[in-house]
């Protein structure tokens, strides 16, 4: 029997990325497709594509002017989505990315009962910091997809007739200048934007409660091999600091409390003749 | 030209070093060094100049090359030059705070440039983010600066334009910050984010397409190196500017207090010579012309250059114009 080599390397592959798995962009596609060996989400996006391509040249072959920018507007559409959709390969492995991957996202909703009850709570809040950091990916995705799209309208309404002949160095490179100029001036409206502004703003407050939690996961870790810790050293440094701040004030303040001994020895003289009276 | 061509000269340039005047050590604290420079020129006579320049890039930038140092301007104009190395800051540093680099760092290197020359005050240049410093310092102590001279900073955190301030608006610095440093190689990514296709494609595109001379690809060299030489920065200090200064505005708003004293700008009488980048794409210049507004200086001195923020430093106009603007307003004075 000759050997099914796809299929073994299929196989193969499924097996160093076991996160593909779950990972679809459309989980009723992939669903149908689980016995693909973790190809289901690639081979179900290649066919969205391929279908959404051959609607727009169809499109634009066969209509008018005005139908053909819809149908290049809607082909952009939906080539923004899917750069919106890309999943991280990481964020599989916390069972986010996909609400339909099986059993995730009940199994992180469960009640922490019982003596891994704080591990079980920090690793929910772990997943749930890493399902809003994934939402505020797509956000940001999208409106850089936005800014791209405003970026080459731009480019592509300024380009004017295209002289015969083939183009000068200067010349690309003039149109290469011109194209950036496009892109940051895209840029710079969506950055400045409250969406992105916002979008931004929610990833990174996100991953701050996510990483204190992986440090606290890694804390544990260390104390149960006796090993020492980033918050015990922070106590060391903190404790270190203060003696330096205490040294420098001293050290400061000479003349002062040269003065105040000064005044000192002045009070104390009275007191010294009238003990030796 | 051919790839060949190109890597050649990429590899002739890529030891080139940066800093070109020659200087000394003379005071430390911690990591911080305090530098003074040897004169090339007959001393202008007035009192020496302290470089207070910002904690997220290295200092050296003031002084790249010979044709291209702001020092070297500066010394050739008869100035005393000191400079502020703040050095790099590591895992032990993270709670080090503004107090500690404005009311100990910068307060030892002045009273120590204030004894050895048995002065009462001295001239300050900050820059970016030094020049917030140095405005703090001015207002906590008076009596200790004769003259102010700002470069590129920042004062109104809020203005239209600031991007960064609009990015960091909402985000939770403390929860972010934590208890560690920021990495410098973050903040590179920030940075490079404000422009992304200027900065990470664009100019190397330039550099290729301009010719590969040697002087030229050195000078490039020479600016890569100190864009990506970024310190980590002290966790509770970077904290407390971004805090303080980008998300509550408080020099604008007169709220300001370092080391547990007001920092009022309006008290500040001393002569200033705020020297403003048209161009700057991180500190807008909004941002740096509100000082005229805040301060209580009847001796205010602004001067708009058709600069960016970098090319405030290493620009042949800068070279041309700025030291010589500065000297000249200092002796003046």
């Amino acid at each position: 029997m000759e050997p099914d080599l796809w299929r073994e390397w299929q196989a193969l592959a499924a097996q160093f990325a076991p996160w593909a798995q779950g990972s679809a962009p459309s989980a009723q596609g992939s669903q149908g497709r689980q016995g693909a060996g973790g190809f289901a989400p690639f081979m179900d996006s290649a066919e969205r594509f391929a279908a959404e391509a051959r609607s727009f040249i169809e499109s634009s072959a066969n209509a008018s002017a005005s139908s053909v920018v819809d149908a290049a507007r809607k082909f952009s559409d939906f080539l923004r989505d899917q750069a919106a959709a890309v999943q991280p390969p990481w964020g599989a492995a916390f069972g986010i990315g996909n609400p339909n991957a099986a059993g995730t996202t009940a199994q992180w909703d469960l009640p922490a009962l019982g003596a891994t009850r704080e591990t079980q709570q920090r690793a929910q809040r772990m997943a749930q910091a890493w399902r809003r950091m994934d939402d505020a990916q797509r956000r940001l995705q999208r409106l850089w997809s936005d800014a791209l799209r405003e970026a080459a309208a731009s480019f592509a309404a300024g380009l004017g007739t295209a002289q015969p002949g083939a183009p000068s160095t200067e010349a690309l490179n003039k149109l290469y200048d011109t194209w950036v100029d496009c892109a940051e001036d895209a840029y710079a409206r969506m950055s400045h934007g409250e969406a992105f502004c916002g979008a931004l703003a929610d990833y990174v407050n996100a991953s701050s409660p996510w990483r204190a939690d992986l440090q606290g996961v890694i804390e544990q870790w260390a104390k149960m091999l006796d090993m020492p810790t980033r918050s015990e050293i922070n106590t060391l440094t903190r404790r270190l600091k203060s003696l330096e701040e205490r040294l420098r004030a001293e050290s400061k303040e000479p003349k002062r409390k040269e003065r105040q001994a000064k005044v000192a020895a002045v009070r104390m003289r009275p007191l010294r003749r009238k003990a030796k009276a | 030209m051919t790839d060949a061509q190109v890597y050649a000269g990429r590899a002739a340039a890529r030891r080139v070093a940066a800093g070109c005047s020659q200087r000394e050590a003379v005071w430390q604290s911690g990591k911080i060094t305090l530098f003074r420079y040897r004169p090339i020129a007959r001393p202008a006579g007035g009192v020496p100049l302290l470089i207070v320049y910002a904690l997220v890039n290295r200092p050296y930038m003031m002084d790249l090359q010979e044709d291209r140092s702001l020092i070297r301007g500066l010394l050739a104009a008869g100035v005393d030059v000191y400079l502020i190395d703040w050095g790099y800051p590591d895992g032990a540093d993270r709670f080090t705070s503004l107090a500690d680099y404005i009311d100990d760092y910068l307060a030892g290197c002045v009273e120590q440039i204030l004894q050895t020359h048995r002065l009462d005050a001295l001239n300050v240049l900050g820059v970016c983010q030094g020049g917030v410093f140095s405005l703090c310092y001015c207002a906590l102590h008076p009596k200790h600066v004769r003259n102010l001279v700002t470069m590129v900073t920042p004062v109104d955190f809020h203005t239209p334009a600031d991007l960064l301030s609009k990015w960091v608006r909402k985000i939770n610095v403390p929860a972010w910050v934590g208890e560690g440093n920021v990495s410098g190689e973050a903040l590179n990514h920030l940075f490079l984010s404000l422009m992304p296709f200027r900065l990470t494609q664009q100019k190397y595109v330039h550099l290729l397409a301009g010719g590969l001379d040697s002087a030229r690809l050195e000078n490039f060299m020479r600016v890569e190196q100190w864009i990506f030489d970024s310190p980590d920065q002290a966790g509770a200090a970077f904290q407390e500017f971004v805090v303080w200064f980008y998300q509550e505005n408080r020099l604008v708003h007169n709220t300001l207090e370092i080391a547990g004293r007001k920092v009022d700008l309006h008290a500040l009488q001393l002569p200033i010579l705020n020297l403003i980048g048209k161009r700057d794409h991180l500190v807008p210049p909004e941002a740096s012309a509100a000082l005229k507004r805040l301060v209580g200086s009847g001796d205010y001195t602004a001067l708009e250059l058709d600069l960016g923020h970098i090319g405030m430093y290493i620009s042949e106009r800068a070279q041309r114009e700025v030291p010589g603007k500065i000297a000249e307003w200092l002796a003046a004075r």
